[in-house]
């Protein structure tokens, strides 16, 4: 039953994502109707296996010769990771009836590719092959090109998804390089082979892979130095980004850390690594998300920070704490950028300047966008507060002070651009932009009170949460704590009071900024730059098209240079070959 | 039974090719234009029938050999894939080709050439002696030079086909001389005897070398490629497609055969193919990658794919262990279908915006914009299609760049760690060329041209779909297709002396 079950958790999506491809763009109505269906019965499915976790395989396929086998296992990480791609994946398909009801043409591609994308990033979480878990992955990542660059009209929509495309694939060798290395010393791709029988590697070979997993998880989630894709993958249609982009792929990252932790943790300098990207990350996206003027350029750079700090808690150790703060994020994010969705729709621009004032006519909206903001400064109640405590605390055990600080100073860099956007979008003065259409239309509604709930609700879940990864992670040796206990020691911990004062700090620097407008002129060009590394990427671009013009040259289209290409390969390989007769 | 059913596989298209010529022939008296057509599509599903009971009898492991007085021809494992995949690739185009040459002369000699082509073929996966196997390969180029230049009035068809014919002679030069190297060192032409014989000696490895270069030419190894982005381009489509999808992998069985009998002679094959692998990935992709015309853009991208084969090959020359070697012929399966698939399904979209109108100018990325609303079909297939020859799941393509890259891991040599690395990186760098072209087709404003094109003929839906449906079952389910891939891998081992 278990087994079955499972299976349908990504079963479901891509049996969805096959009827709504066949059904075509004919009819809408039908289309959100299957669409809806399918999303909210996987989650359903998904919630139902949760209670069930597992750390064994219950389902196990023979691929035959190096493929080896197909496993799934539901335990905690996974089947949470599960949970989070398809109920997240409901509220944004629920969301998108009212957003995409504008582009009837392509209805039917959106959607098929939504569910897609949910079978598949639930695929990459209960996946115990690593294989399939980078089949999953690479889906993963098709997905999300296709749907960026779903407006294939807009340049802009074009570019940004195929630099989505490349720049996680490149992080990707890493992955792939570790799974082949698995089955070269194991004989098999399972996870759990490597978690119990790392040590017998040559230790070269395991840092490699250590290292190969940190590329390819801080491509994916976006991290420093490969950050520059999510800013520009805000094209998408924001449904796909509050599920793709916020609250699901860009976690794989800090999944894949996590759930090989074990296995890296010995590793000398892994730990250091992953927290430096981490905190480097954290820090500089709060920066740049500080001057961006483009409503979802914010929330994505503050998805980068947020993701920098479920990289420093796994670098510290402090696995529960990363993947409660994905917990939290995946729900406040989601709820952001669905009300910034709402906003967008309401208003058809994205660009803050044109707002102001709005509190009035979208009260409903700004509700949601506040309690949004709470997850994400991290304020009590929002869940936001606990999980992000929660990480501060572990790095100041166990990780250097320096790091602590920078990440103390992010959490106020945090509250400072999140007031800034709140103020922007519903107070301050109007801007005499496009008058407001809507305060969110019905569907909008559904999705945005089901997460503004969970916002404030889901710290709740922590106690279970703990519980569940303690008893199906074995590897890990994490300690079931339960709510009580924890909110108790979050709140009498003096780095919870500190984070509070420094949180404060960032709303008084927000009231005092007229202060600081000849640092901020100064400091805007260097963060609009992405401080270099859009430089970097562009060198790496111009870099691989000079070379392509050069070897075209070698395409002279005169018979005479190809032949003496045959000759003079010819010579070469004489050469070769009698040198070793 | 003296006269084993195999033979028939020859045979069946062989014979049909002059019906075929004949019966087109008589029938533009009677305007009948469709009887070459029909004769050719009817005789290559036949062939499936000698096909099936070979496949059969083969899995039961009889020893399939006929001997025609001193010529023997033997079907093996890696004869069997081979007939596969030209057979099956056949068929479609076969299929496909009616309705996109509906508008041209000489119908009859092109359906005769194209079932020649995939006999012989089919008959130089039989081959058992050096001669022979030298025979059905240059027939095999004959057939390929006229359908190259099937367009007999086009100037670019034309200079494409010349000079297609004379790099290819000049191949087939080097192979003959290789020949009389290796008859001249061992005293036979027999395969097998070969084997034996062969120690290490400068001429044999010269003749190696001979081989390697005279039978490239033909499998497109940099930098001996220059003829592939021309004449893949501007044949018919339908042939584009069977000299991506099967020629070019043609010559490779047919150098992998030539250079299995001389694996004792040189430690340095391994080292060549490896080298010339990862030169392929490199310049295909690099050409590619910023054609604007989406048959050279394909035709660049069959010279990159040729380079994964070639590595996974040559990490069987190097392991010993058949990891590699089916990798590789997993690949040469899959590429035949995908690349098939890409020549066909951009053929459509061809044939609606230019052929249909007498136009026989190329088809540029940005005419495809729009298209996926005009042709919905045959741009999920294009996309399929480049999306799997970019080796993304869940498409055939990443099952067999997997079997390589894993074979390539269990060497435990950093080196070959490395290549693979760098092999998959080429993968990546192949998307930038790949995936522009499904942004375009998807695009909602239609370029002028898709907004003048025609409908898509009815009939040329079925072979996009069976070769669809294929890539990503095949993708799911990769042990679907371990029946052939096994054996042959077998048989290349078996010739390594493994």
């Amino acid at each position: 039953m278990l087994s079955v079950l499972t299976l349908l958790i990504i079963g479901i999506p891509w049996l969805g994502a096959a009827c709504i491809w066949l059904a075509g763009d004919r009819r809408p109505k039908l289309l959100h109707a299957l669409a809806t269906s399918f999303a909210v019965l996987a989650a359903i499915v998904t919630l139902a296996v949760l209670p069930f976790s597992t750390s064994n395989a219950v389902i196990r396929i023979a691929m035959g010769g190096i493929l080896g086998d197909f496993t799934l296992i539901p335990d905690g990480l996974g089947i949470f990771i599960a949970a989070i791609a398809t109920v997240v994946g409901s509220a944004a398909v629920i969301f998108a009836i009212d957003y995409m009801g504008q582009h009837a043409h392509q209805l039917a591609r959106f959607y098929a590719l939504v569910l897609f994308f949910i079978g598949a990033m639930a695929g990459l979480a209960l996946s115990g092959s690593l294989l399939f878990a980078f089949f999953f992955w690479e889906i993963t990542a098709l997905c999300s090109y296709a749907l960026i660059s779903f407006h294939n009209d807009n340049p802009r929509a074009v570019a940004g998804g195929i630099k989505a495309l490349i720049m996680t694939q490149i992080g990707g060798v890493g992955l792939l390089g570790g799974a082949l290395w698995v089955y070269a010393y194991f004989g098999n791709y399972q996870i759990n082979t490597l978690l119990t029988q790392y040590h017998s590697l040559p230790p070269v070979v395991l840092s490699v892979m250590g290292f190969g997993f940190l590329i390819a998880a801080a491509a994916k989630s976006a991290q420093v130095p490969f950050h520059s894709w999510l800013p520009d993958a805000m094209e998408a249609p924001t449904p796909v980004t509050a599920l793709i982009h916020a609250a699901t792929m860009v976690n794989a990252g800090v999944y894949l850390l996590a759930r090989f932790y074990p296995a890296f943790e010995s590793i000398p300098g892994w730990s250091i690594a992953v927290m430096t990207v981490g905190v480097l990350s954290a820090l500089l996206a709060g920066l740049m998300a500080l001057f961006a003027d483009d409503i979802k350029r914010v929330l994505a750079y503050s998805t980068i920070s947020q993701l920098g700090y479920m990289f420093y808690a796994v670098g510290t150790g402090s696995i529960f704490a990363s993947q409660f703060h994905l917990f939290s994020h995946a729900i406040f994010k989601a709820l952001l950028f669905l009300s910034a969705g709402a906003v967008i729709t309401s208003l058809d621009t994205r660009d803050l300047r044109k707002m102001g004032g709005l509190g009035k006519s979208m009260p409903f909206l700004r509700a949601m966008f506040v309690i949004g903001a709470l997850g994400l400064i991290g304020l009590p109640i929002a869940n936001g507060f606990f999980s992000k405590e929660l990480i501060l605390e572990g790095g100041l055990e166990s990780g250097p002070l320096i790091f602590y600080l920078i990440m103390l100073f992010s959490a106020g860099v945090t509250a400072l651009y999140t007031v800034r956007l709140l103020y922007m979008i519903f107070w301050g003065e109007p801007s005499g932009g496009p008058k407001p259409a809507h305060d969110g239309l019905p569907a909008m509604r559904v999705s945005l009170i089901v997460l503004a709930f969970g916002t404030l609700t889901t710290w709740l879940l922590a106690g279970s949460f703990s519980q569940m990864l303690s008893n199906t992670l074995p590897f890990h040796h994490l300690e079931a704590e339960p709510t009580i206990a924890l909110v108790k020691q979050i709140c009498l911990a003096p780095t919870t009071w500190i984070a509070l004062g420094v949180i404060a700090l960032g709303f008084i620097a927000w009231s005092a900024r007229a202060r600081f407008t000849a640092f901020a002129q100064a400091f805007r060009p260097i963060a609009e730059a992405g401080f270099g590394f859009e430089a970097l990427n562009r060198q790496i671009v111009n870099g691989v098209k000079r070379s392509a013009t050069f070897v075209q040259t070698s395409q002279t289209g005169q018979l005479n240079w190809n032949v003496v290409g045959i000759l003079a390969g010819l010579v070469i390989v004489l050469l070769v070959v009698l040198r070793g007769v | 039974m003296n006269f084993p059913i195999f033979l028939w596989l020859i045979l069946l298209p062989g014979l049909s090719a002059v019906l075929t010529y004949l019966a087109g022939r008589i029938a533009q008296r009677v305007s009948l234009w469709f009887l070459p057509y029909l004769i050719a599509v009817l005789a290559l599903l036949s062939t499936w029938v000698p096909f099936s009971l070979t496949a059969i009898r083969l899995a039961h492991g009889d020893n399939l050999q006929y001997t025609f007085g001193s010529i023997t021809l033997r079907m093996d494992g890696l004869g069997l894939l081979l007939s596969a995949v030209v057979l099956g690739l056949g068929t479609l185009v076969a299929l496909y080709s009616g309705p996109y040459l509906s508008k041209e002369t000489g119908q009859e000699k092109f359906y005769a050439m194209l079932l020649l082509m995939i006999s012989m073929i089919i008959g130089l996966g039989c081959a058992t002696d050096l001669f022979n196997l030298w025979i059905w390969f240059e027939a095999m180029a004959v057939t390929s030079y006229l359908l190259v230049a099937f367009y007999r009035n086009q100037p670019a068809a034309l200079e494409a086909g010349f000079k297609y014919l004379v790099q290819n002679a000049a191949g087939s030069a080097l192979v003959v001389t290789g020949i009389a190297l290796v008859f001249a060192a061992t005293g036979s032409l027999n395969l097998a005897n070969i084997r034996a014989a062969a120690t290490p000696s400068p001429w044999l490895a010269a003749a190696g070398a001979l081989f390697i270069i005279g039978f490239g030419v033909k499998t497109a190894l940099v930098p001996l490629h220059t003829w592939l982005p021309d004449a893949h381009s501007q044949a018919p489509s339908g042939i584009s497609a069977m000299l991506s999808g099967v020629v070019i992998e043609a010559g490779l069985v047919a150098m992998l055969r030539a250079l299995g009998t001389l694996v004792a002679v040189s430690w340095t094959w391994y080292l060549l193919l490896i080298g010339i692998g990862a030169l392929n990935m490199l310049v295909g992709n690099l050409m590619a990658l910023q054609q604007k015309q989406v048959k050279r853009l394909l035709a660049y991208s069959s010279v990159a794919q040729i380079g994964y084969m070639l590595l996974g090959l040559g990490i069987a020359f190097y392991s010993g262990q058949p990891d590699g070697a089916q990798g590789s012929l997993f690949h040469l399966l899959n590429h035949g279908m995908m690349k098939g698939l890409a020549f066909l399904s951009a053929g459509v979209i061809l044939y609606a915006l230019y052929i249909a109108s007498g136009d026989h100018g190329p088809l540029l990325i940005e005419d495809l914009s729009g298209a996926a609303r005009r042709y919905p079909l045959a741009a999920l297939t294009l996309s399929l299609a480049v999306l799997g020859l970019g080796g993304l799941p869940p498409l055939a393509g990443f099952m067999s760049k997997w079997q390589i890259f894993a074979a390539g891991f269990e060497t435990h040599n950093p080196w070959m760690e490395a290549l693979v690395i760098f092999a998959a990186l080429n993968s990546v760098l192949s998307l930038a060329y790949y995936v522009p072209l499904i942004n375009a087709m998807y695009r909602l404003e239609p370029s002028e041209k898709v907004k003048r094109g025609v409908s898509m003929p009815r009939i040329m839906v079925v072979p996009l779909l069976i070769l669809g449906l294929a890539i990503v079952v095949i993708g799911v389910w990769p042990s679907l297709m371990n029946w052939l891939t096994f054996p042959a891998a077998r048989v290349l081992m078996a010739n390594l002396g493994v």
